[in-house]
This record gives C-alpha cells, structure tokens and sequence, in this order.
C-alpha cells in the first residue's frame, strides 16, 4: 500500500471535512487534519487496517472520531457549523482572494435568469420548491439552472 | 453516464438542511467517491463566493432600494456647489499622500519575490537553509534564516506538486514527524517552502521553493 500516495489523495478530503465541521474560520484545522494523518499511518503501519471496509470509509472513520473528540474538548456543537468564512488563511489567501474576485465578476456576467435562481436559491437560502414557486418554473428547472450556471463559471474562469 | 445517487445530497448537506444521519452517510460516501466529492467542493467554492460576494454580485437587479438609493445620491451631490466639491477632492487628495506617504510609510522597504514562473508576491524575502539538492539521510529538520521581526512561519513539503505534510511554528526551523519522514523514498524529488506571517494572519514573508533528494539511505 503506498502510503504517500493515500495521503495525498485524502488530505483534501479529510481538510474538507474537518473546516466543514469545525468551520473554516477556526485555525485548528490544519493540525486536526495532521493528527488524522498522523493516526491513519500508525494503524496502517500497525495493521489495524485490514479492508474490512475500504480505506476511504477507515479513514472516514478516524477522521469523524478525531472531529467528535475535538468538539467535545471544546464544548463545540457539532450542528450547524458556520459557514465556511473569509478568514485570514495564510496559506490560501492570496490565491483563494483572487480566484473569489474571479468567480464573483464572473457570476455578474450571467444572465440575469440564472442569476435569480441562484441569488433566490444560495444567498436567500430558500428551498428548491420555494425558488420554483417564486420564479414560475418547476423544481427540476431549478436545479437544471444552477447546474449550468456552473458550467457557465467553469467555462468563463478557463479563458 | 449516470450520475451517482448522493449528488442530490450536495447542496443539501453544503445548506446543513440533512439530518445528522443522512449527513454521515453522505459523508462516508464522499470519503469514497472522486466524482462527489470534486462536485461538492466546486458547489461549495460557489456558495461561498455567493455568500461573500453576494452583496456585489446582485447588487444591480435585486436590490429594492436601488430607486431610494438614487434620490439620495442626488441630495447628497446637490448638498455642495461644483466649486466647493472640487476644493473638498482636493484637501481629501493632500490629507491622503500625507497619511499613506509620510505617517504610514513602512520602516522596511518590501520588495517583489518571484516565487515561480507564474506567480510574484510582494513582501520580505525567507531563505532556505536546509535541507536542498542531493542528500545523503532522509531530513529531520528543516532550517531557515530566521526574520529580524517576531514571525509566525509555515512550513510546507510537497511531493509532485502535492503538498505532503505542513505545520506552523515560531521557530527558524521544523522536525519532520516520523511518520511523515517514513513516507520520503530514496531518489525522488521533493520540495519545501516556508511563509512567514504576523499574528493577525497576513503573510509577510515568502521563501522561494527549494528542491531536495535523498540519494543514500541511512
């Protein structure tokens, strides 16, 4: 099993887990992240994995214990974590600032129907059918718009 | 192709609208599928300029007081003479060179660092001790000129461009944990970095990126 070669695959995942849980803005993450790291290559090494279940689901596993221990430390709730937030990371805020400036201009270029969908839908946080409802369409159209517009984004951001 | 049942659970779980049950198990699953994961990751990139940016994004159409906001621009406009607002701009213009230019000029000139081939960054310059080039041991520690000003730094190694293992320190220097040490093999090349950043998060200080190589192990 290449160890280097797991880790580089779930870092993302298991930082992505971690700030969503504890919330971006907190600065632990990154050493929450590390002892995950840390923990998984020991059990590895000491052959407590054994694929029972799949290395993504293991790691899964010590990932949400280590959040559940640390939130008790905390006396944080789990539930509704913020938001990600425009925290000072230093080691994405310079690229991070710049893509947001990016993406932002960009989202001012869409047409305004999907910019309404989205406004409606992610910033106002109303559900699916509300945003439906307000707009005249069906819920399926709802989805079919945010889903392009993030083609659209995707597109826009590549030239 | 057929899209994975748990899509649909993406804007879900990113508005925590799941339960706690259905949160685990759509998390499980991302832990083991590329696609959703990648797609959740680039939803939540969205949601998160919507909810920063959201404010300069749909400012133009869906702000009801736009109307209110223009009739108060005009009072505000029609409250000095042409004259009066061009003798304000320009005290505002002199008041502003002497607050940037005098009172707020920096005691260390900071300067530009070419960092890579396309990225440049603008502040003080950290320079890399050890470990580079070839190497005889798989490093312990990794050591750089340490600022006349009290730092945060961060130290950062990749392997391939991927970043392998980083932490912070106040320290001129790091020791690589021992599992991280296990995961270096011999004759690959890795690289290592170092920003330096002041308590309230902004980075003042960049290293270049050094390459290093084991070629004998211990």
């Amino acid at each position: 099993m290449d160890l280097e070669e797991i880790f580089i695959k779930y870092r993302p995942v298991i930082s992505f887990r971690v700030r969503k849980s504890i919330g971006a803005g907190n600065p632990d993450w990154e050493d929450i992240v590390n002892e995950v790291i840390t923990n998984a290559i020991e059990k590895i090494q000491k052959g407590e994995f054994r694929g029972e279940s799949s290395i993504g689901t293991f790691i899964y596993t010590i990932t949400s214990r280590r959040i559940v221990d640390y939130i008790r430390q905390k006396g944080k709730v789990l539930r509704h974590a913020p938001q990600p937030a425009d925290y000072p990371d230093p080691q994405e805020r310079i690229e991070e600032k710049e893509r947001v400036e990016l993406m932002a201009r960009a989202l001012k270029r869409l047409k305004p129907k999907y910019r309404k969908v989205l406004y409606l839908y992610y910033y106002k946080e109303f559900s699916r059918e509300e945003v439906a409802q307000k707009l005249g369409i069906s819920p399926r159209r709802v989805s079919e718009r945010v889903n392009y517009s993030q083609k659209l984004l995707k597109k826009y951001l590549k030239k | 192709m057929k899209n994975c049942k748990f899509e649909e659970l993406i804007d879900e779980y990113l508005l925590n609208r799941l339960s706690e049950e259905k949160k685990e198990e759509f998390e499980e699953h991302y832990f083991n599928c590329p696609s959703c994961f990648e797609k959740t990751t680039q939803r939540n990139e969205l949601l998160r300029v919507i909810k920063t940016k959201g404010d300069m994004i749909f400012e133009d159409e869906f702000r009801p007081h736009e109307a209110r906001g223009a009739s108060l621009a005009e009072r505000i406009l029609s409250f000095l003479t042409p004259k009066q607002w061009a003798m304000t701009a320009v005290s505002a213009a002199v008041i502003l060179v002497i607050v940037f230019g005098v009172i707020l000029r920096p005691n260390h000139p900071t300067f530009q660092i070419v960092s890579s081939e396309t990225e440049t960054r603008s502040g003080k310059s950290i320079e890399l001790l050890s470990p580079m080039l070839d190497i005889n041991a798989v490093p312990t520690e990794f050591r750089w000129a340490k600022s006349d000003k009290e730092l945060e730094y961060k130290f950062y190694i990749f392997s391939n461009g991927n970043q392998l293992w980083t932490t912070t320190t106040k320290e001129n220097f790091v020791v690589l944990p021992e599992e991280v040490r296990n995961l270096l093999k011999p004759m690959v090349k890795y690289s290592w970095e170092v920003k330096g950043f002041i308590p309230e998060g902004a980075i003042v200080a960049f290293s270049s990126k050094v390459y290093f190589r084991v070629i004998k192990t211990e």
